[in-house]
């Protein structure tokens, strides 16, 4: 087993999936050999938007459906997972990093630490600026938090660098980064803190 | 403790919920019938009575029989057969799919399977009850115990995927189960020929099984 399994989190719509697309261009252009693993709630939504997207051949992409449980299978059963990139690794040899996406839960929501080494959650502006506030394991416990959208922050009245800074402070300094997922913003340094923090690569 | 106590609570163990084993993620076709009005809260119990008695009696105990029993060669080869025994290439999959996740499952919790089971899952071939049988005869567990761990997941299962379905309550599936205990023991204690083959029977959560997947919360 030699791949880094990094888990991505956060609410439904915080932007993902929107962070894979952009992440996957800055991966390719860096050479770390990737694979997705999506936990669409329906479905394979969130793979067949991946796949089609290019970045990555189709087969580098699977789904794991969630049987209504987008939590449990990346917390108390995560084996469906576990399999999945357990097949990915035996067919890609040389594959770098797995990225596994959540179905979207709540702020409770965390990776168990039997499937990924490292794991980020996604919130946005646009869920409001109390968010940090709420705390929540996901919020405390990521290894990195990203607070995705900052371009609607005018949009929704949210004061964005206060947003930071109390995300910051509740997570007791740990790595709190800002994007625009959808601009490819911010992403680059996501990328950056992955590869200085797990594939030293 | 007395010598007995051991299996039990092995037997407790790994048919517990909170084992991980991505049987959670399966319906083995509850939610499709749900969808189609061929089952609904009040026949939920009748439902899972009869998947005892076609598909787990007629396949899963059979199959998972021939798991417990065999070795090397011969419990690959049994993988073949029951490969061959399943017509419909979706049931296929994920039957393969879940086995999978037992087979992850058993490496993280070091649970060393037998080199058949192995090598059938390398051909792609390692069928969820065939590995569940060798899986609980690697744990300690005897045959009789096996199956009954196997026919007790089945109804515990059906029953989970029901409450997350929003068709059944907590309360009124444990209620259930209390009333299918008698057949779980009834059936289970039905110890297959060790020349018994699964039957290619076709109930109709095999027609279930075989709708598209759109919409679908489960694997199955
Ligand atoms: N304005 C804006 N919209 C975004 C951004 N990132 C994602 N979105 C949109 O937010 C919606 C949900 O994104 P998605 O990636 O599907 O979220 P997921 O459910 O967390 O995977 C989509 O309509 C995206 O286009 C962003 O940075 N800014
Ligand atoms: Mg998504």
């Amino acid at each position: 087993m030699t791949a880094a399994r990094v888990g991505i989190g956060g609410p439904v719509g915080s932007g993902k999936t929107a962070l894979i697309e952009a992440m996957l261009r800055e991966l390719a252009e860096a050479g770390i050999d990737t694979a997705v693993i999506t936990n669409d709630l329906v479905t394979d939504e969130d793979a067949e938007r991946l796949r089609k997207g290019g970045q990555l051949p189709p087969e580098r992409v699977r789904a794991v459906q969630a049987g209504a449980c987008p939590h449990t299978v990346i917390r108390e059963d995560p084996t469906l997972n576990m399999a999945a990139a357990d097949r990915l690794e035996a067919e890609f040899p040389g594959l770098d990093l797995i990225l596994l996406e959540s179905g979207g839960d709540n702020l409770a929501s965390t990776f168990s630490p039997d499937l990924v080494d490292f794991w980020m959650f996604v919130i946005d502006v646009a869920g409001g600026d109390d968010i940090p506030r709420k705390k929540g394991p996901g919020i405390l416990q990521a290894n990195l938090l990203v607070i995705n959208k900052a371009d609607l922050a005018p949009h929704v009245g949210v004061d964005f660098p206060k947003m930071l800074a109390e995300a910051t402070e509740v997570r007791g300094g740990g790595a709190v980064l800002p994007t625009v997922c959808r601009k490819g913003e911010g992403v680059a340094e996501v990328v950056g803190h992955l590869r200085r923090e797990v594939l030293f690569k | 403790m007395s010598a007995d106590s051991l299996p039990v609570i092995r037997a407790m163990q790994l048919a517990d919920s909170g084992f991980p084993s991505g049987v959670f993620a399966f319906s083995w076709g509850l939610e499709s019938a749900l969808a189609d009005g061929q089952v609904d809260r009040h026949s939920l119990c009748d439902w899972v009575a009869t998947e005892l008695r076609t598909r787990w009696h007629g396949f899963d105990r059979v199959a998972l029989a021939g798991g417990h029993r065999l070795s090397g060669a011969a419990l690959a080869a049994w993988c073949e057969t029951i490969d061959t025994m399943m017509p419909v290439e979706r049931l296929r999959r994920d039957s393969v799919q879940a086995g999978e996740a037992l087979f992850a499952s058993a490496r993280a919790v070091r649970i060393a399977l037998d080199p058949g089971a192995t090598e059938a899952e390398r051909a792609g071939t390692g069928h969820f009850p065939v590995v569940h049988g060798d899986f609980l005869r690697a744990c300690g567990l005897d045959l009789p115990t096996a199956l009954m761990t196997s026919a007790y997941g089945m109804a515990r299962g059906a029953f989970s995927a029901a409450v997350r379905l929003g068709v059944s309550g907590a309360i009124a599936t444990q209620r259930d189960l209390l009333t299918l205990a008698p057949l779980l023991a009834e059936l289970s204690a039905d110890i297959p020929d060790d020349d018994a083959l699964p039957s290619g029977f076709m109930p109709l959560s095999d027609i279930a099984l075989m709708r598209p997947r759109d919409g679908r919360l489960f694997i199955n």
